[in-house]
């Protein structure tokens, strides 16, 4: 009878079944409770077992390229090497922009502003204790400069007198101007009057590298050079390299060495590479960092009502903005351009799509600096914008859209970018009859045909190197590599050049607001908007952080409480 | 039974030939470089870039020199986007971290996956069966980047120990193990049940059950064997692919495995990086079909005859 019982029958008669199955159980039971014992007695997050050691979490977006400052190129290595590497002058943990002395202890420079001579602290050491010299930092920037080493951000020492040429291969290094007089003097003799040089000088590709130990290990042009590993660092900043171990941190320890190391306010920095800001949100609120890098557009809310005393919103040294080819039809005339910026509602754009993290503009650098410029002149309600726009578009001989072509838009495939096209697409088929197609690339693809000029309309961000208006003002220059809009005017390029040559810092100042203004009377680009930085900062663990326009506030002079 | 490893051994060391091959030329023929980036470089420093990595030379001569360099040095070339890092370096640091994720995962989806196919072939078209199946259909429906958000909000935030995301301790692996886990053990839950209900009604489950064997006896030593077999061909490469990482997972818990460089190493162009991660999945794949070869002769006699012959 048994041998047709269903299995439910089978079951409950069937003893032996469950007498082997209970040592199993059994086991599986005691591991849990392992496992839960395990975890009860893990009770402080990562963020308050660091904070009690007085080391930062800190979210840093993506993984380093690298901490050699003369190969890397992302906002992500500038916060390391910042730490790591100490420049002439360093910034000022008090106010935007100002400049304290660094390796340099004094400085002075000539009536023109273009030739510098820096005095350095004859105690200064590397981490190692050899002695820091003036030799380091012509080295550096020797090294950076050749033509054979291929730096990628060569470009932001050109300031010098030759550079540009012996970037080339055009000429000596000994016609460069950067010269150590002696062991603790460094001049610096630049193509032109540079006024606001101590600003440029805070860029990590001005830092010394040091010598003895990139000779040591492999010599000045070696790329695959491992001087920049944990274990054979050496450095002359407020850290030193602890440990590093790919996209999962980056941790770095107090110099004792570092001639200010007694003012450090923290006793370690540990860098997380956190890409998605999504995983970066969640890890803050559960006890992983101190301070994150990103908040994202869809996440703003919630972060905002669960930690309103974390949320920060800081206006960040970057511009939105689209780029148009202006050498393809119908882009190249003006009224198109004007039209089509004219047709944008950029409050909406930023109230609905980026949720408040910017300022709507119709400029391109963003305000600071003691900078700003006046907008071009528009209508003042958005309807009133809209109409003429309709009327730019009918005098280019396309009356409510009629016969315009169909454009590409080319965006990156990040989501805010993608929202963002569509709801410019729908504005400009809305208010002026016309279509776009999107076109989503990934990163690289993107990059390429925005840089061979393979696009019609490109979306695009510009983020400051240093706080100077010149950061953004020239991208423009004809010719520029980075202009990429096939524009280009001479009175533009005159402005500038008048900027270049003065010494006087208002004066450069009116010139580069002339150059700026000719540019968008010619909108060669749609402004969108200004950004801001949307993060977490615990305001239990972190104090003395104060929000910056480069987001480089100097991390030694973050202070963690437990 | 050896003529067999050597057949599949040759086979498998074309198949890794070809699938570098192929990829080598095909990750060339994508548009931009390596050196690529924000800034658009002068025209001098990428042709000096490029000659200092070989780049500049054709297609055909990259190709030999990268074999020439496996071969002769077991150099794989250094990471043209982290410069300073070789590829090998690279792999060598992830690898571990995902071969440990995936033998979690794996062990989770067998524990899971296997007894619950079996108790939904057991108790076929019934409520325990119905409620197996569902969970299993969910679990394969549901994608990764939905289920390991999920975890690590109400689990991660939640349960004393366990960790939102992140790798600075040995529990924060629980979770995207369970994710990666449990996607699996849908799968495997359903080819069992499925592998079983066929071996369940043949004649000699009959004679098994007519002998006074238990449930347990009857299921593990009499049915699990044949039953097995369709859930054992698909270990094979999912383990391998478990073992190489997931990008969505390791996303979405900021784990430092690979699956993070195959995608990145792709978008980024890191040619090297993306040769050497093929190199590396494809011998996995290679090496995990080879065992599931191996484990099928030893589990179903036929085809141990058939080796043979």
């Amino acid at each position: 009878m048994r041998l047709y019982d269903s299995c439910c029958q089978n079951d409950l008669h069937d003893r032996g079944g469950y007498a082997r199955l209970a040592p199993v159980i059994r086991i599986t039971a005691m591991v849990a409770l392992a496992c839960l014992l395990t975890g009860c007695g893990e009770q402080k997050s990562s963020a308050e077992r660091f904070a009690e050691a007085g080391v930062l979490l800190l979210g840093n977006n993506s993984e380093p390229q690298s901490q050699d400052p003369h190969k890397a190129t992302a906002v992500a290595d500038g916060k390391i090497i910042c730490s790591l590497l100490e420049g002439l002058v360093r910034p000022s943990a008090a106010a935007d922009g100002d400049v304290l002395p660094g390796a340099a202890t004094s400085w002075e420079h000539n009536e023109q502003a273009d030739v510098w001579i820096f005095h350095l602290n004859p105690e200064a050491k590397w981490s190692d204790g050899t002695p820091l010299t003036a030799h380091d930092f012509v080295y550096a920037y020797h090294r950076l400069l050749h033509p054979q080493f291929a730096g990628k951000y060569a470009e932001m020492l050109y300031p010098l007198q030759n550079a540009e040429a012996f970037n080339k291969g055009e000429c000596a290094w000994e016609q460069v101007g950067a010269k150590a007089t002696d062991n603790h003097t460094l001049q610096l003799t630049l193509s032109g009057p540079t006024p606001h040089l101590p600003r440029l000088l805070l860029h990590y590709t001005w830092y010394p590298i040091p010598t003895h130990k990139v000779e040591a290990l492999g010599g000045m042009l070696d790329r695959r050079s491992l001087w920049t590993r944990p274990e054979n660092w050496v450095g002359n900043g407020a850290y030193v390299l602890d440990g590093h171990r790919f996209n999962d941190f980056l941790s770095v320890r107090p110099n004792p060495l570092y001639q200010r190391a007694n003012e450090l306010k923290n006793r370690g920095i540990r860098f997380l590479p956190i890409v998605n800001g999504y995983t970066e949100t969640r890890m803050y609120m559960g006890g992983k960092l101190h301070i994150s890098n990103n908040v994202p557009p869809e996440m703003l809310a919630h972060a905002a009502a669960k930690h309103p005393q974390d949320f920060c919103r800081d206006p960040y040294y970057c511009t939105i903005f689209y780029r148009l080819n202006t050498a393809r039809p119908p882009l190249n005339d003006l009224r198109v351009r004007r039209a089509l910026s004219l047709a944008i509602d950029r409050e909406a754009l930023v109230g609905k799509v980026v949720r408040g993290a910017g300022t709507p503009t119709t400029t391109f650098t963003p305000p600071g600096a003691g900078y700003a410029v006046k907008p071009p002149a528009q209508a003042p309600t958005q309807a009133q914008r809209e109409e003429e726009a309709r009327r730019l578009l009918a005098e280019a001989g396309y009356t409510n859209g009629k016969g315009f072509p169909v454009l590409e838009l080319m965006t990156t495939s990040r989501d805010v970018q993608r929202v963002m096209a569509e709801t410019i697409q729908a504005m400009w088929e809305k208010v002026l009859g016309i279509h776009v197609d999107i076109r989503s690339c990934e990163w690289t693809a993107y990059k390429a045909a925005q840089q061979n000029m393979e696009y019609d309309i490109s979306s695009s961000s510009w983020s400051g190197d240093y706080l100077d208006p010149a950061t953004f003002v020239e991208l423009w220059r004809s010719g520029g590599g980075n202009n990429c809009t096939g524009w280009g005017s001479t009175d533009f390029d005159a402005a500038l050049a008048a900027a270049r040559s003065t010494g006087n810092a208002s004066e450069r100042r009116a010139h580069l607001q002339r150059a700026e203004e000719l540019m968008l009377q010619s909108q060669p680009i749609l402004p969108l908007y200004h950004s801001q930085r949307t993060y977490l900062r615990s305001s239990r663990h972190v104090g003395g952080w104060q929000p910056r326009l480069l987001d480089n506030f100097p991390l030694d002079a973050v202070q963690v409480k437990p | 039974m050896t003529k067999l490893l050597l057949k599949r051994l040759a086979q498998g060391t074309l198949v890794v030939f070809v699938l570098e091959t192929i990829t080598f030329f095909l990750v060339r023929m994508l548009p931009g470089n390596p050196f690529l980036g924000e800034r658009k470089l002068p025209q001098h420093v990428m042709e000096q870039l490029n000659a200092l990595y070989g780049l500049d030379q054709s297609a055909l001569v990259q190709y030999f020199n990268y074999w020439k360099n496996i071969l002769t040095q077991g150099d794989f070339g250094p990471s043209l986007v982290r410069e300073g890092m070789q590829v090998s370096d690279i792999i060598a640091e992830a690898f571990p971290v995902s071969l440990w994720l995936g033998v979690l995962g794996m062990g989770i989806a067998i524990v899971v996956g296997i007894p619950a196919g079996m108790l939904a072939a057991r108790c076929k078209n019934r409520w325990p069966d119905a409620l197996l199946m569902f969970a299993a259909m969910l679990g394969i429906c549901v994608p990764a980047f939905v289920i390991a958000p999920l975890f690590g909000k109400t689990l991660g935030m939640h349960v004393p120990g366990l960790s939102v995301a992140g790798w600075d301790n040995p529990l924060c692996a629980v979770l995207p193990a369970l994710t990666l886990g449990l996607i699996n053990a849908a799968y495997l839950a359903r080819l069992t049940r499925g592998g079983m209900l066929e071996v369940l009604s043949q004649d000699f489950m009959r004679t098994a059950r007519a002998k006074g064997a238990s449930v347990v006896r009857q299921l593990v030593v009499h049915a699990l064997r044949s039953g097995l077999l369709p859930a054992v061909s698909y270990l094979g490469p999912a383990f391998a692919a478990l073992i190489t990482g997931s990008f969505v997972v390791e996303t979405c818990f900021q784990v430092p495995g690979m699956g993070l460089h195959f995608v990145n190493a792709t978008t980024d162009r890191d040619y090297f990086l993306i040769q050497g991660l093929v190199l590396c999945y494809g011998i996995l794949i290679v090496g995990a079909n080879l065992i599931v070869d191996l484990a099928l002769v030893a589990l179903n006699p036929r085809l141990r005859s058939q080796g043979a012959a």
